[in-house]
């Protein structure tokens, strides 16, 4: 070893850091270690899905031991089969479902779950038998959990068995069997954090004795066991394989000739990865499908570009506390490459916190002479105008801080009409006459 | 300044979650994670360095990382994805901040003080995010074009066409009943005392909170089987 190795300043080995130091163990010692090293390296792999446990197999074999409940996917649920990143096969169901709401969706982006119903409503699917969307649930409380360290796996575990169970029994208040409706998770965070909170409680017995302690406090055990779902759901994953009937029997608007960008979230694929839809048709699945499939079966034409992998800065705590982060990575990784790059004319997510980040973050760019900006809203929100849904009244752009204006008139939709007509309905709104995607009483959970 | 003793404390403790085997398998300083990371554009932070420092077990140096560096991180996860190792080093990045409250750091205390608001949100209500919180004064650098459509902001979410989301103090309605049971999933999992040694004002005004609407769900629950 060279003596530039060993910098006698105690600066460390070159270009490691201080805190790396010259070993000085014997030949044997060495070796031993090595030895050690090379154990753990031998669990890398090239072709990880071959080492790779499917934590569904574990699950299923938990059942039969009698120590859980798993809500299954069933027939009634009409699943329709998909691929994941192995070539594994995943059960999305289309109907039957319960919307697990997204606190971020519904505190800022509303237009997101109202478009997603409308779309549900058009295709036929009946409020209550159909899906449900009740006031018994709580957020999955990750946001916090990822934004401040406040909270623990115990915690988010309990949060995601107690809103699953309500799942698995709340058809009960509606005239259905238990396991009627099935969770429709609508936040990316959600998604991949559940995902991963069931792994570990499939994996760690000792987790599950602690959770059932809580779980039973509050009266949710099925026969004294946990109820874990099959699958866990994503609400684009449900789009994902609904996009050719969205598009042949409800497309009215003709999108060919809109540039489309796909922003997906890291929390959909980068979690629990294994678990996100890849398809040989979508971007010859190279990319994960959802979101992309949707703007692809419409007609749209999808612009691939450099920084797709990047996530969006979002950060959790940073785009509260540390915004200057937040802006400054969404508008250079993001919307300065969407529209020098590929020079869209919207960019899709599939997620609350990406939309709002990259949604938000595009004026303040002004200050140092970024002057980007491009319309930015859901796949969902997008379908749902391709469907002829109302700008403002369904897909509620009036939200959105980007120039959502542009699109929608590219898209032959005039916004300053729809605007006028929406300000006339807000008279009806204060005068009590309020239209609904479905009968609000459904709502209230007993 | 801690001594050695405590700092191994602290990284004993991180060791103990049931995660961090999962998180940490090894490591041959390729850097990839670092490379992807957003955080590491704009902030003294590697999560290459994050894990090299716990794979190295090098206690000194893991509870500097732990006064500054770990806040930096955007918890995107996307370094989680591509270690070639599968370690997560954003995964072991949230139980370093775990342990960071549950010591009672002062950065860590610092770090948190601007995020109490959503904290005393989420822990009362069950939601994140609300309606009212997302006004033009709280986030001028958002522009003027954050509500498109002027108007009172009751009856702009009145006219939402879901029950649910006609709120304003909450991102949905949520039962009574719904976060009661939050309220003791938070106590039987530490979590509020968590937020005690974290900031004992905002504790104190999230259990009273706590108290009051227990006393409300009590005083329908009376009701309910009075009318039985």
């Amino acid at each position: 070893m060279s003596a530039e190795q060993f910098p006698s300043d105690g600066s460390g080995i070159a270009g490691h850091g201080a805190f790396f130091q010259p070993t000085n163990l014997s030949p044997e010692d060495a070796a031993k270690a090595t030895a050690w090293v090379e154990k753990h390296v031998d669990r890398r792999t090239l072709d990880l899905s071959e080492r790779m446990d499917d934590v569904r197999d574990h699950m299923w074999q938990l059942e039969k031991e009698g120590e859980i409940i798993v809500h299954r996917i069933s027939d009634a649920h009409r699943p329709v089969d998909v691929q994941t990143l192995f070539g594994w096969n995943k059960k999305i169901p289309t109907a039957q479902l319960w919307h697990h709401k997204s606190c971020g969706q519904c505190g800022n982006i509303p237009g997101y779950p109202t478009a997603l119903l409308w779309t549900m409503n058009k295709l036929g699917m009946v409020p209550g038998r159909d899906y449900l969307d009740e006031t018994d649930q709580t957020s999955c409380t990750a946001w916090n959990y990822h934004g401040s360290g406040i909270g623990n796996l115990e915690s988010l575990a309990a949060v995601f068995l107690r809103n699953f169970h309500q799942a698995y029994v709340s058809g009960k208040n509606h005239g259905h069997d238990t396991g009627h409706f099935y969770p429709l998770v609508h936040c990316g965070t959600s998604y991949g954090n559940y995902k991963e909170v069931r792994k570990y409680l499939i994996e760690s017995p000792q987790l599950r004795e602690k959770v059932k302690k809580i779980l039973g406090k509050l009266g949710r055990l099925v026969d004294g066991k946990l109820v874990i779902p099959e699958e866990i759901v994503h609400y684009s994953e449900w789009v994902h394989v609904m996009r050719k009937r969205i598009a042949s029997e409800l497309q009215t608007i003709d999108v060919s000739k809109v540039r489309v960008t796909v922003h997906t979230a890291c929390h959909y694929y980068k979690m629990v990865h294994e678990d996100a839809i890849y398809d040989p048709s979508v971007l010859g699945g190279n990319r994960t499908a959802v979101g992309t499939s949707v703007a692809e079966a419409l007609g749209a034409q999808v612009i691939d570009y450099s920084t797709w992998y990047d996530c969006c800065g979002f950060g959790f705590r940073h785009i509260i506390s540390e915004r200057e982060f937040t802006r400054s990575f969404t508008i250079d990784r993001k919307i300065k490459i969407a529209r020098e790059e590929a020079n869209a004319d919207v960019m899709l997510g599939i997620d609350t916190g990406c939309i709002t980040t990259m949604d938000k973050n595009q004026w303040i760019g002004k200050a140092h002479d970024k002057n980007y900006s491009v319309p930015i809203m859901a796949d969902i929100q997008f379908a749902a105008l391709a469907c002829g849904a109302d700008p403002f009244k369904i897909v509620q752009l009036q939200w959105h801080a980007s120039p959502c204006e542009e699109v929608v008139e590219k898209m032959g939709i005039s916004w300053d009409e729809s605007k006028r007509n929406f300000e006339a309905y807000l008279k009806e709104v204060e005068a009590g006459r309020i239209e609904y995607l479905y009968n609000p009483e459904l709502a209230i959970s007993r | 300044m801690a001594t050695y003793a405590e700092m191994r404390e602290v990284f004993e403790d991180i060791k103990a979650d049931i995660r961090y085997d999962h998180e940490l398998n090894g490591c041959l300083n390729c850097g990839i994670c670092t490379a992807t990371c957003p955080s590491a554009h704009f902030y003294d932070y590697s999560p290459r360095e994050i894990v090299q420092l716990l794979w190295t077990e090098n206690v000194e140096q893991i509870y500097d990382a732990m006064q500054e560096k770990i806040w930096a991180c955007a918890q995107c996860m996307t370094c989680a994805a591509r270690c070639p190792f599968k370690n997560s080093p954003g995964g072991l990045v949230a139980i370093m901040r775990e342990v960071a409250i549950k010591h009672g750091f002062q950065s860590a205390k610092d770090v948190l003080r601007p995020f109490g608001r959503v904290m005393l949100k989420l822990i009362t209500t069950g939601n994140q995010l609300s309606p009212d919180m997302i006004q033009p004064d709280h986030f001028p650098d958002w522009g003027p074009n954050i509500q498109k459509v002027k108007g009172n902001l009751k009856t702009l979410r009145k006219a939402i066409p879901v029950r649910t989301l006609q709120t304003t103090d909450t991102a949905w309605e949520v039962s009574l009943k719904t976060s009661v049971e939050m309220y003791t999933i938070w106590e039987m999992t530490g979590v509020l005392e968590s937020l005690e040694t974290m900031d004992e004002n905002l504790f104190d005004v999230i259990q009273d909170f706590i108290d009051e609407k227990r006393e409300e769900y009590e005083e329908l629950m009376e009701d309910a089987s009075a009318q039985d």
